[in-house]
């Protein structure tokens, strides 16, 4: 059986390698990756070849309501963006503050962090607030280098941020504990681990903060106010907490129909004449490559589990002495987010925080810790999300591993930081609250 | 005019419509299979689960109710399966006394697809296969294998935190649609609370003693291969464990209910009616995340070379040898498991009691396979013969 699944997993690494190296895109080689994989399973019968099409298209399925979740949101991020809400509030933010640099710079975290808490996506956060705040960085003197880096950062802490954290909520329905009680030992980290990156990362003023380019650059509708930038976000917060208020009463609308009722109210506020449609249509260009990967992955993991190559990777973490496993977890995590972005929490999650939970740990600790190391690894590839998207709306045009580079401070200090959660779980216990 | 670009994605549109056909078609098949069960000479009745919420009547997730009524008066038991329809151990343990069971004393409802929307459900990224066959004297019989919650086709949106009726806990978005999240219930909730309040509806109206819900878990889970109870049933879970091991030579470890984790059938039956509940958990490799591929076989035999490797490093919960744990093996325990609860309950109160024959126990499962105890439905008089 091992020798087997070896093979399968050897024909999906080539297959992907190959695919790169004729220079096919990432959505493009995971696929042909998944499609050698399904089709080298079926040699072992594991899946039999006839079965190949019902587990791409069931696989296609596995994070649709993640999917519906991305493009709500930031559909309606990109109506509060083109009404110019988003660079009046980075404006105001810089404005008012800009003689307290380190407010500043405080209160731009807390822009980024919020979309990605709400939605328990990175992306979002990025894909709403990364392009304004980028120039809010440049216009506060941050190095040009260092800003993918701390978007990059303050993303990942975005998306393990409360209220949403998708990890945590894989984690805790796969292992039959209650998603209750993470408001501090996520909250807390997040906050202090946030301040940390965009204070080390860009708290030295390294060139002399172009003030004036960042003002022409975020230009917004005379009519933009406080009003119309808040109202949207307070009928989307409004939504979410009604069901919090009165969950027997209320109705379960969902964050996808949420954020859409937030949409409509934007483009109703909007001092700018939008047209939905078209916001729509340029939203889903925009997040298509997104979408695809998440598509994609759930076909892989599908193929993966049908295969055994699934089980053999958390077979194979499992497998490592407890002192060696603590010492690999800040490889194997991210890692493991590389590959299979939220597919990771459930193959190797599971089972490690119910092995962690046997010995002792405290599982929702446990969870939190891992939770801080998951996002690093959507700055890795194959996937590579958050570290590309980072790029994109940071317009930062070296190379790669050249931006990669500048997070290692923050990456080794959430790092440490994960990791003294899980191995002193049980003394942080007292965080847990609920 | 034509480019190549413009053929290529002709090409590829194409593909992607063949393979969108020939991997729906089985989906779509999956969810439209019916499971034949037979009636057994001991099924007096069958009601929907609506006879006890109307509101439920006509949904996928309404579900009938096998009334088994035993000649002298007595207590009475409700047995559940599928209220997780991947681990289906416990829908062929009800489903075999559904076929055989003769009741003597007292009454038993049996409910095989506790969650039937789950059961035409499909679990997407997890690669299982859709159905599994069993080998019974007459051929093959065939189950469609689903999966932990309900289909979203039938109960939809998710909210992004499921609060949990009445103790509003905080319990993951994924739980609104899972049966063992959702006790005890609400009248006018959503359908899969609507599910779990008709069952309670069920225990209070016709009095039942007990509540038996059969469930599976992986080896690598701390809560496996074991009786959840409640303190109020805990003297009889024990009685039952201790029996079965002595006289039938298995384990089944108890595992008392925790109070503050939420809407289990184990903790809210207890709290919200007079009846005794109890949930157990039978070991499923198959379920287990460390697993070679997800077949068939390894759902039938649960043999796994990871598994046995893990095994020797006692990183499970079960003993685990070369040998697996074979379905008639988790069916077996769940039936005489079943049968010692229902039996120490009926010895401690005579007056209540429920008196079961012809269900065969553990020895006899592993003896002569699950298979074995399943009626040709093309044998039988069409009227007894229920499609799930």
């Amino acid at each position: 059986m091992l020798a087997q699944t070896l093979i399968i997993t050897v024909i999906i690494i080539a297959a992907y390698a190959l695919a790169k190296w004729r220079g096919l895109s990432v959505e493009l080689s995971l696929l042909v990756a998944t499609v050698a994989g399904a089709l080298g399973g079926s040699v072992f019968r594991t899946p039999k070849i006839g079965e190949i099409p019902r587990h791409l298209v069931e696989g296609s399925f596995t994070y649709l309501d993640v999917i519906l979740v991305f493009f709500t949101a930031t559909l309606f991020i990109t109506i509060v963006q083109e009404s110019g809400g988003v660079n009046f509030a980075v404006r105001q933010a810089v404005i008012r503050f800009s003689r307290l640099r380190f407010l500043s710079l405080f209160l731009l975290m807390i822009i980024v962090l919020i979309p990605g808490a709400l939605t328990g996506a990175g992306s979002v956060s990025l894909l709403v607030v990364g392009a304004p705040v980028a120039l809010a960085l440049k216009g506060l003197g941050v190095p040009e280098k260092k800003i993918p880096a701390i978007l990059f950062i303050l993303a990942g802490l975005a998306a393990a941020a409360p209220p949403v954290n998708i990890w945590a909520m894989v984690l805790c329905a796969g292992t039959a504990i209650p998603y209750v009680g993470f408001e501090l030992p996520l909250g807390l980290p997040v906050i202090i681990l946030g301040t940390l990156t965009i204070f080390i990362l860009g708290g030295r003023r390294a060139e002399a903060g172009d003030l004036e380019a960042f003002l022409e650059k975020t230009r917004c509708h005379p009519a933009m106010n406080w009003f119309r930038l808040l109202t949207p976000f307070a009928v989307f917060f409004a939504l979410v907490l009604a069901y919090r208020l009165w969950p027997f009463s209320f109705p379960v609308l969902g964050l996808p129909l949420e954020f859409l009722l937030a949409s409509l109210a934007a483009l109703a506020l909007s001092p700018v004449r939008l047209n939905l449609v078209k916001v729509a249509s340029a939203t889903v260009s925009k997040l298509l490559p997104l979408l695809a990967i998440m598509v994609i992955v759930g076909m892989l993991q599908q193929v993966m589990a049908a295969s055994g190559v699934k089980g053999l990777i958390s077979y194979s973490v499992l497998i490592i002495p407890l002192g060696l496993l603590f010492c690999l977890l800040p490889l194997i995590i991210p890692a493991s987010e590389g590959v299979l972005t939220y597919g990771g929490a459930a193959i190797i999650g599971i089972p490690l925080v119910w092995y962690l939970n046997s010995l002792g740990y405290h599982a929702t600790v446990v969870i939190s810790g891992l939770s801080l190391l998951w996002p690093l690894g959507d700055g890795l590839p194959p996937t590579a999300l958050i570290g590309r998207l980072s790029l994109m709306v940071s317009g930062y045009e070296g190379k790669y591993w050249h931006f990669l580079r500048q997070t290692w401070v923050p990456w080794l200090i959430i790092t440490a930081a994960g990791m003294l959660m899980i191995i002193f779980s049980g003394r942080l216990r007292f965080l847990v609250i609920g | 005019m034509k480019t190549a670009g413009t053929g290529f994605r002709l090409a590829a549109a194409l593909a992607v419509i063949i393979i969108l056909i020939t991997g729906g078609r089985p989906l779509r098949e999956h969810r439209q299979f019916p499971v034949e069960i037979v009636c057994g000479p001991g099924v007096t009745e069958i009601r929907p689960l609506s006879h006890y919420l109307p509101a439920l009547k006509d949904t996928p997730a309404d579900t009938p109710v096998f009334i088994l009524r035993g000649t002298e008066t007595g207590g009475a038991a409700l047995i559940m399966g599928n209220t997780h329809a991947n681990e289906p151990e416990g829908m062929l343990a009800v489903a075999i006394m559904i076929e055989n069971a003769l009741v003597e004393k007292g009454t038993l409802y049996l409910i095989p697809f506790f969650n039937r929307s789950a059961s035409l459900n499909t679990r997407p990224g997890e690669g299982y296969p859709l159905y599994f066959s069993l080998l019974t004297p007459w051929g093959q019989k065939k189950f469609r294998l689903g999966n932990r919650d309900a289909s979203p086709l039938d109960q939809w949106p998710d909210p992004d935190v499921y609060i949990h009726y009445p103790e509003k806990q905080m319990l993951s978005y994924l739980d609104i649609r899972n049966t063992n999240r959702t006790w005890p219930g609400r009248r006018n909730g959503l359908p899969m609370e609507q599910v779990t309040f008709a069952a309670m509806e069920l225990l209070r109206r016709e009095r039942v003693d007990m509540a038996i819900d059969l469930h599976g878990a992986e080896t690598m889970f701390p809560v496996t291969n074991c009786i959840v109870a409640p303190e109020k049933s805990m003297r009889i879970a024990t009685l039952a464990s201790l029996t079965v091991k002595s006289m039938e030579g298995f384990e089944n470890h108890l595992e008392s209910s925790p109070e503050k984790f939420r809407g289990l059938s184990h903790r809210e039956i207890g709290d919200y009616s007079d009846t005794l509940p109890f949930l157990l958990e039978a070991p499923i490799p198959f379920l287990d995340q460390p697993t070679g591929a997800k077949t068939e076989q390894l759902f039938l035999d649960g043999r796994d070379d990871f598994l046995l490797s893990l095994a020797g490093q006692k990183k499970l919960f079960v003993p685990y040898d070369q040998s697996g744990w074979p379905l008639d093996r988790r069916v077996g325990q769940h039936l005489s498991v079943t049968l010692e609860i229902i039996r120490q309950f009926s010895r401690k109160t005579p007056e209540r009691a429920v008196v079961i024959r012809n269900v065969p126990r553990y020895s006899e499962i592993v003896t002569k396979g699950t298979g074995s105890y399943f009626h040709h439905p093309a044998s039988a008089e069409k009227d007894r013969v229920v499609k799930l």
